[in-house]
């Protein structure tokens, strides 16, 4: 401290007081004549500073001695008994005038150069600045113990184990949470999903703490819940008391409302009976950072899958209360009850347990991992959508409207497609009719693949799409006799929508279908007829026989709308033999054969048909057993029989 | 969107306008067509305030419940050009800030309202024309979903037309689509509308042409009267018939 | 059911004010040397920043129409995305009012997007050329504030697009937003975000009348 602290001193009244009478009046003294003070001030100089040996010290300092030059001529004229005043004020002015020839020789700068010199303090008041030395070393020393103490703390904390990497978790934490330090110096998290999207009200704030520090409230509640096993969170582990071992220096306290585990769970019952079910549940997505950084992790990720959770019932819940549905959707507790079609339900049920318990469920065999992800999906979808918005080009037009409705005024956007614009599905509209799709592909898949092995003969060999988007599937059905490809192949194509299907088939036919799987199921056996009677029409010409008539609609039986029993009739290639197919297909296919012989062998005239030529009419179909005629299939059959009633004739 | 037609229904002598409205709509109910609603087509046009040296302009300002969202003008430079614009809504309010040199005509906003049905892939529109709440006559429009230009389905049009409505209509098209000459930067082309691609402008301009006759069929009675001005006369310019 | 002409439906919408009709903004500068570093600010202070920030490429053209018994002449912007398939848009702005109790520059402001014939109709409405000029830059979002960071590049008539030039050496920053009347919030929350932006750049109610007739 080189500079010395000034420090006035001046009396509190401008007269001193020379007594006080008992009743407190103060009695001054009165103020002196100017000679007296003059007197008093000169008689108040000091000057042994001033003189010749002092003068030393003095010399850097022109300003002064020229106030004492100044102060000189102020005592010239004053008393001549003050003589050593007046000598020593004579040299004073020798040794100004040295100083004046000094500095001049100075400013020339050719005899003497000037440089600064290290200031001495110059202790005019030794008490005082020792004083004030002291007073500045005790606040150094203060400010140095506070730092060791500082020190010694923080290097006891770096002794024990389980705080000393309470800031490295800090650090991790901030880089993967939102966090933020509030005025009284807690640190709160934030763990909702508003920054991405969502407009959930339910807040999903948390507490940062160290693990020690509130080790004492959380005992109350710990008795609440029992420990998890190897898996606990830094709550379960300081909940039991138990020190965590070396788990985590830093504590996440998370509100009431997210503690525990949630899940979503989809269920679709026919009839009490679980078709499938769903689980929409987040832990264990992405990649697991859990290891790196602390057990907290785990915490806040149950947390933010709670909210989540809770976020994408509640916004079911309240569209299907919205929603006007033919038959309405039911929500009771925690459950919400759609009717996707007759008979089947969909159930979708929020499951949130604070008990560790239940932390692995008991596993659901019929997993669906679709309408889970679907779920999820739907509801990040509505996320990206609040927070997305289409900027508007060029830049000056308005911010809000779609990209639609921005063209809408100009390119004259008829009513239809404004009101197609305002109309948004909602989750729940979009997850039922999701369910039904996998339903009503599940029950096409069924309907097809037990047809495909009740039925032999044709073949029939069904090929889905593997792409398809969450509403809509495609399936081709290629229909096929094994041996028989190259006479002819029936193909159709099923799109399977939510509610229904759409049939095309080669022809250009286009049918639509309900949900019902009787009609499918007539379908592709009307389907398999008509196959049956291509291809035997094909394998006749190819063997030279002649067609005589064929129908795929006889019109027989039961009136289907696709189709009934078909028939053909085949004449062999010198006219002599015929043959007559007829297949039925209600409710099973069932084939049955006659054939016919001209001349018929059994003719003999009568006396109303005497004439020997009415032989050549042909006679009475004979049914064959068509099942005993060897063959793998009705194909091989006929070719069979064909072949034989060919040679016959020969 | 498809292919509108505008036709004129002759007015019988001595039947009043909803009659011929009521007759028709019931006509085409009892064909099998089915009843959607209401619609509306109106026109108020704008005349700039004459200044020496430049012809009078006329803008005119439709708008067609069909496309609730815009507004369709047609600017008429008095020296036969015409240009079209389709615009937001908000185009309305722009033409009130230009109150002063551009001055609405109040007495000539003219509108088409009435019932619209539908039928297939028809959509028939039985409009009352009425200026000032004075009918002025029944506009029949008639759309074909479909298609987009004329010359494909105009005689499934003209069908309709004659069968459905029994308006008496020629084989040749309709007088707005037939050709036009236009005069521009290329010279002067001939324009064949009936094999253009359809645009929603093009129900208003033919609108706006059937409105422009029935307000000179009420100049022409005041005339006789003689209390019409000069404006008029100049805004009245056919729509580019040859 | 009466079927309401678009008139009435439009005095509806101005009446129970869900029709946007005034322009709150806010505006400043910010030399090219220093513009990478506001847009490092703004891609941390706005929505959806996760894409790259939205580029916009403009011609804006101002037309403006001399009427009888007013002094001001009417003026309307006409802006075109080049090298994007989207309508015109016409814009009428309105005095701006600088309230000094307002934090921001209010100014009435109309929107309309239209079909190119725009200019062509305009012209022989009798308007006539003012001004053009391009802008190009970035846009974002922060919730209905829409920011802008545009450079002007002035039109050399009759030459090609190689010869246009920036008009300086600094970008325009622009924070605005279009509102229905009597949402006095909307200057406040901008404030704040302006606050935000403040040693990059000064977002201020810039006044017209004492600039001229600066564009």
């Amino acid at each position: 401290m080189s500079n010395s602290v000034n420090i006035s001193v001046e009396t509190t009244c401008e007269n001193q007081i020379r007594e006080i009478a008992y009743d407190g009046t103060e009695l001054y003294q009165p103020p002196p004549t100017l000679s007296e003070s003059l007197a008093k001030c000169a008689a108040r100089i000091d000057f042994s500073k001033t003189s010749l040996e002092d003068l030393k010290k003095e010399e850097k300092s022109a300003a002064a001695a020229e106030e004492d030059a100044k102060d000189a001529n102020i005592f010239q004229e004053s008393l001549w008994p003050w003589d050593a005043v007046r000598n020593k004020l004579k040299d004073a002015y020798t040794e100004i005038c040295v100083l004046s020839d000094v500095i001049s020789i100075a400013k020339d700068k050719r005899y003497l150069v000037l440089d600064p010199l290290l200031e001495d303090s110059d202790d005019t008041k030794p008490i005082v600045q020792v004083y004030t030395r002291k007073k500045a070393i005790s606040q150094a020393a203060q400010v140095l113990l506070s730092g060791a103490e500082r020190l010694r703390n923080a290097h006891s904390e770096l002794r024990n184990p389980n705080v000393k990497d309470f800031h490295i978790e800090l650090l991790r934490l901030r880089q993967n949470w939102r966090l933020k330090k509030v005025s009284n110096g807690a640190i709160i998290g934030d763990l909702s999903y508003r920054t991405a999207g969502s407009k959930f009200g339910m807040s999903g704030t948390f507490e940062v703490a160290k693990a020690e520090d509130v080790l004492d409230e959380e005992t109350t509640t710990s008795n609440a819940n029992s420990s998890g096993g190897n898996t606990p969170n830094t709550q379960i582990s300081t909940n039991n008391g138990i020190q965590p071992n070396g788990s985590s220096s830093l504590r996440v306290i998370v509100p009431a409302e997210l503690q525990g585990v949630a899940y979503i769970k989809v269920i679709t019952q026919k009839d009490q009976e679980d078709l499938c079910t769903a689980q929409v549940n987040l832990m264990g997505h992405g990649p697991n950072i859990t290891a790196q950084v602390g057990v907290w992790q785990k915490t806040l990720e149950f947390a933010q899958n709670v909210l989540f959770c809770k976020e994408l019932f509640a916004q079911l819940a309240r569209e299907a209360i919205q929603l006007q549905a033919p038959i309405p959707h039911v929500v009771i507790g925690n459950q919400i009850r759609a009717t996707l079609l007759p008979n089947i339900q969909l159930i979708i049920s929020l499951c949130h347990s604070t008990s560790f318990d239940s932390n692995q469920p008991a596993p659901i065999n019929d997993h669906d991992h679709v309408l889970e992800h679907s779920l999820h999906q739907l509801l990040r979808e509505v996320h990206y959508k609040n927070s997305h918005h289409p900027f508007p080009h060029p830049a000056s037009a308005p911010l809000g409207p779609s990209k639609k409705r921005m063209i809408a005024g100009p390119t004259a956007a008829d009513r239809d497609s404004l009101l197609e614009m305002t109309k948004t599905q909602t989750i729940l509209e979009q997850i039922i009719a999701q369910a039904q799709h996998i339903f009503m592909r599940k029950r096409t898949q069924y309907v097809l693949d037990t047809l495909a092995r009740d039925v032999k003969d044709p073949q029939i060999v069904s090929h889905w799409n593997a792409m398809n988007s969450p509403t809509m599937s495609c399936v081709k059905i290629n229909i096929v006799t094994h041996g028989y490809d190259a006479f002819g192949r029936t193909s159709l194509v099923i799109h399977v929508k939510e509610r229904s299907l759409k049939c095309i088939c080669r022809d250009g036919r286009v049918m639509r279908l309900s949900y019902e799987p009787q009609e499918l199921r007539d379908l592709i056996l009307c389907q398999i007829n008509s196959h049956q009677i291509s291809c035997l029409v094909s394998l006749a010409r190819c063997m030279a026989w002649t067609v005589l008539s064929n129908s795929n609609h006889l019109g027989i039986g039961k009136v289907e709308p696709l189709g009934n029993a078909s028939s053909c009739l085949l004449a062999s290639p010198n006219s002599d033999r015929m043959i007559a197919v007829q297949i039925r297909c209600d409710p099973q296919i069932d084939v049955k054969v006659y054939i016919a012989r001209s001349p018929r062998q059994d003719f003999f005239p009568t006396p109303l048909v005497p004439e020997k030529f009415w032989e050549n009419l042909g006679g009475n179909f004979k049914e064959v057993r068509f099942d005993k005629i060897e063959g793998k299939s009705f194909l091989n059959k006929m070719e069979f029989l064909m072949a034989s009633l060919t040679s016959n004739t020969a | 969107m498809g292919v509108t037609v505008l036709q004129p229904y002759p007015m019988p002598e001595g039947k009043s306008g909803a009659y011929i409205i009521d007759h028709l709509g019931k006509r085409l109910l009892s064909l099998g067509a089915t009843h959607a609603g209401q619609f509306l087509v109106d026109c108020e046009t704008f005349i700039s305030t004459p200044q020496h040296g430049t012809p009078t302009r006329a803008v005119h300002v439709l708008h067609n419940s069909e496309c609730p969202a815009s507004t369709f003008s047609i600017i008429d430079n008095g020296t036969g050009k015409q240009v079209a614009l389709v615009a937001d809504n908000i185009f309305d309010l722009l033409m009130l800030k230009m109150t002063n040199t551009f001055t609405s005509k109040k007495q000539t906003k003219i509108e088409s309202r009435g019932a619209r049905f539908e039928y297939g892939d028809f959509v028939i529109k039985l409009g009352s024309v009425t200026m000032m709440e004075h009918f002025k006559g029944v506009l029949v429009e008639i759309e074909y979903k479909p298609c987009i230009t004329l010359s494909y389905c105009w005689e499934m049009i003209r069908e309709m037309l004659q069968g459905f409505l029994s308006i008496n209509v020629g084989k040749e098209y309709p007088s707005y689509f037939t050709t036009q000459t236009i005069m521009n930067a290329m010279g002067q082309q001939q324009l064949h509308k009936q094999n253009d691609i359809y645009e929603p402008m093009d129900t208003i301009k033919q609108y706006l042409e059937q409105f422009t006759n029935y307000r000179k069929h009420v100049q022409m009675h005041s005339a006789m009267g003689g209390t019409v001005g000069p404006v008029m006369m100049n805004t009245v310019v056919g729509m580019g018939r040859p | 059911m009466a079927i309401s002409s678009a008139r009435e439906s439009l005095s509806h919408a101005l009446n129970n004010r869900f029709l946007p009709n005034l322009e709150y903004l806010l505006q400043g500068s910010i030399l090219d040397s220093a513009v990478e570093h506001l847009m490092h600010r703004l891609k941390g202070l706005c929505d959806n920043v996760d894409t790259s920030p939205e580029t916009f490429h403009d011609l804006e053209v101002c037309m403006s129409l001399r009427q009888p018994n007013t002094n001001q002449p009417l003026m309307l912007r006409v802006r075109r995305a080049l090298g994007r398939d989207a309508p015109f848009q016409m814009r009428y702005l309105g005095q701006p009012e600088v309230d000094q109790r307002r934090p921001t520059l209010v100014r009435s402001c109309m929107d309309c997007a239209c079909t190119n014939g725009i200019l062509d109709f305009l012209t022989e409405m009798g308007f006539r050329l003012e001004f053009e000029y391009i802008a190009k830059g970035y846009m974002f979002r922060k919730g209905r504030m829409k920011i802008t960071v545009s450079k002007l590049i002035k039109i050399v008539p009759g030459k090609q697009d190689m010869a246009n030039e920036p008009i300086s050496q600094s970008y325009i920053v622009e924070l605005s937003v279009v509102a229905p009347t009597g949402q006095e919030n909307v200057g406040e929350e901008m404030r704040v975000f302006a606050e935000q932006l403040k040693p990059l750049v000064q977002l201020e109610k810039i006044d017209y009348k004492r600039l001229g007739n600066i564009p």
